[in-house]
C-alpha cells in the first residue's frame, strides 16, 4: 500500500490537471476538471509556502546545534540566525502595520545591506569571466575558433564602444543572436519539452517512481 | 620574449584592469554614443500606444544579485508609465522582488503620486510555476492583500482587474526561473495576454526564440535595453552612463582574449 497509494495519488492528480487542458465545457462554462486543476494548483502554492517556514525551521536546527556546542565557525551561524530573526521580525512588524518606522527601517535594511551584497557577489562574477576568458578562449581548433569569434563580435555589438570602432558590429550581433542561436535554442527547447513530456507521462503511469523516495 | 608569461598573466593584473576600466567611466562618464535597436522600438512603441488610464502589471522576478542588469529597465520603463498617467501594478514571483517594487514606488510617492491610485504593489507570492498559473487566471482570488497590507479590493487601481488578460500589457523583468518561459507556458498561451520581457543579458539568447514567435511582443535585453529605452524616450539616465563601463569592460576582455591568443600562436610557432 506504500507503494500504490502515492501511484494512484499521482495519476489521478496528473490526469486531472492534464485533461483540463485538453478539455472544455460544452456549453463554453467552467470545465468542472478546470476547477479541480485549479484547486490542485492552488494546493502547490500553499505547499510551497509552507516549504518557506521548513526551510526556516531546518535552519534553525542546524544551524543552532552548531552554535550550542561551539563548532568550527560557530560565529558563522550566530550571525546568520541573528540576521533571519532581525530581519523577520523587523519585515513582520513593516507588512502588519506597526507603523512608518518599521516600513522605513525595513526598506533601508534591505537597500543598504541585502541589495549591495547580492549585487557586489554577482559583480565579482565578471571578474572570473575576464580571468577564465583570458585563459579559455584559444583558438585550439575549428570549434573553439567559431565560438571565439561569435563571442567577440556579440561582445562588441552589445557594447556601445563596438559601434564607434565599426558601425556593422551590431548588426552582426544582432544576427547571430537572433537567427543561429534562436534556431539552437528552439531544438534544444524542443528536445527538452518533449523529454519532459515522456518522463511526465513515465511518472503518471507508474513506470518512473523515483519520487516516491526509493520506496520498492 | 617569453610567450609563455604572455599566457599566463597573474590574474590580479586582469582584475585590476578590470576595476578601472569600469570604476573609471562611472566616476567621469566617457559619453560614448548609443544607438537603439528595433526590438526596444517596439517594446516603446507598445509601451507609448497604452492609453493614460489604463493599467499595466510589472512582474519583478529578479533578485539583488540581477537587479544591477534589470531593474533599471523597470525604472525606466515605469518612468515612462507614469509620465503618461498609466497605473502601474506590481508583483513577483521572487522573495526579493516587492522590496524593487516598493524602491519604484516611492520615489514617486515624494512626488505626490498616490499610493492605490497610481501603483500598487501585490507582493510575493510563493510557488513558481503554479504560483504564475494562478494568479494569471484569477489576479483577486490569489491576492486577497497588497505588500502594505491593504485590502486588494479596497484600491482603486485594482478596480475592474479580475485576470491579467484586464492589464493593457504585462512585463516580466526576469533574471531567471520563475520568470518569462512561465509566464509564456502558463498565461500568454492559454490566456493571450500582451506579454513583453525585460531580461538579464545572459537569458536574452535563452529568451529569444518566444520574441521570434511572438509570444514575447518584444523584450529589453540587460542594461543596455534600459539604457536605449531610456535614450528612446528621451529621458537618457543612468543606465546610458553606465553602459560606457561595460563598454571598457568588454574591450579589456577582447585585448586579454587577444594577447592571450597572439601568445598562443607565437609559442606554438616557437615550439
Amino acid at each position: 500500500m506504500r507503494r500504490e497509494i502515492p501511484l494512484v495519488i499521482t495519476f489521478v492528480v496528473g490526469m486531472i490537471v492534464l485533461l483540463a487542458r485538453i478539455f472544455t465545457a460544452a456549453d463554453g462554462g467552467e470545465f468542472i476538471l478546470a476547477k479541480w486543476a485549479g484547486e490542485l494548483t492552488d494546493w502547490v502554492i500553499i505547499v510551497s509556502a509552507f516549504a518557506v517556514g521548513l526551510a526556516s525551521v531546518n535552519l534553525f536546527r542546524i544551524h543552532g546545534d552548531i552554535v550550542a556546542r561551539k563548532r568550527p565557525g560557530w560565529i558563522n551561524s550566530l550571525t546568520l540566525l541573528a540576521a533571519i530573526v532581525v530581519f523577520a521580525v523587523i519585515g513582520i512588524a513593516a507588512r502588519f502595520g506597526a507603523g512608518p518606522f518599521f516600513s522605513e527601517l525595513n526598506q533601508n535594511l534591505y537597500d543598504s545591506i541585502i541589495s549591495p551584497l547580492g549585487a557586489a557577489m554577482f559583480a565579482i562574477l565578471a571578474f572570473y569571466i575576464a580571468s577564465a576568458a583570458y585563459r579559455a578562449f584559444r583558438m585550439r581548433n575549428l570549434e573553439a575558433s567559431v565560438m571565439l569569434f561569435a563571442a567577440i563580435l556579440v561582445m562588441l555589438g552589445r557594447a556601445p564602444v563596438g559601434e564607434l570602432i565599426w558601425n556593422q558590429f551590431p548588426s552582426i550581433a544582432n544576427w547571430l543572436v537572433d537567427i543561429p542561436n534562436t534556431v539552437g535554442q528552439r531544438a534544444i527547447m524542443i528536445g527538452a519539452a518533449i523529454g519532459g513530456f515522456a518522463t511526465s507521462l513515465r511518472i503518471l503511469l507508474g513506470i518512473e517512481r523515483g519520487h516516491l523516495g526509493g520506496v520498492e | 620574449m617569453d610567450w609563455k608569461k604572455l599566457q599566463n598573466i597573474d590574474r590580479r593584473i586582469i582584475y585590476i584592469l578590470l576595476i578601472l576600466a569600469t570604476a573609471v567611466p562611472m566616476i567621469r562618464p566617457l559619453a560614448i554614443p548609443l544607438s537603439t535597436g528595433p526590438s526596444v522600438h517596439k517594446f516603446y512603441q507598445i509601451m507609448d500606444a497604452i492609453p493614460a488610464g489604463e493599467k499595466v502589471l510589472f512582474s519583478l522576478d529578479y533578485a539583488p544579485s540581477g537587479a544591477p542588469d534589470v531593474h533599471p529597465q523597470a525604472l525606466a520603463v515605469m518612468k515612462h508609465m507614469m509620465n503618461k498617467g498609466v497605473g502601474v501594478v506590481f508583483i513577483s514571483f521572487w522573495e526579493a522582488g516587492p522590496m524593487f517594487g516598493e524602491q519604484l514606488i516611492r520615489a514617486y510617492e515624494e512626488q505626490g503620486y498616490e499610493y492605490g491610485v497610481h501603483f500598487a504593489n501585490l507582493g510575493y507570492v510563493p510557488g513558481g510555476e503554479s504560483a504564475i498559473k494562478r494568479f494569471g487566471e484569477d489576479v483577486a482570488g490569489q491576492v486577497s492583500r497588497d505588500f502594505r497590507n491593504n485590502p486588494v479590493s479596497s484600491l482603486p487601481i485594482m478596480q475592474g482587474i479580475k485576470d491579467t488578460r484586464d492589464f493593457a500589457a504585462v512585463i516580466c523583468f526576469s533574471a531567471g526561473n520563475p520568470g518569462v518561459q512561465e509566464w509564456v507556458r502558463q498565461v500568454q498561451g492559454p490566456l493571450g495576454i500582451n506579454l513583453l520581457a525585460g531580461a538579464v543579458t545572459v537569458s536574452v539568447p535563452q529568451y529569444m526564440p518566444y520574441v521570434d514567435a511572438g509570444q514575447v511582443k518584444a523584450m529589453l535585453a540587460g542594461l543596455r535595453g534600459a539604457a536605449e529605452y531610456e535614450t528612446v524616450s528621451g529621458n537618457p539616465g543612468p543606465s546610458v552612463a553606465k553602459m560606457d563601463a561595460q563598454s571598457l569592460g568588454h574591450l579589456i576582455i577582447i585585448a586579454f582574449i587577444i594577447v592571450g591568443n597572439i601568445a598562443f600562436f607565437m609559442d606554438k610557432k616557437k615550439q
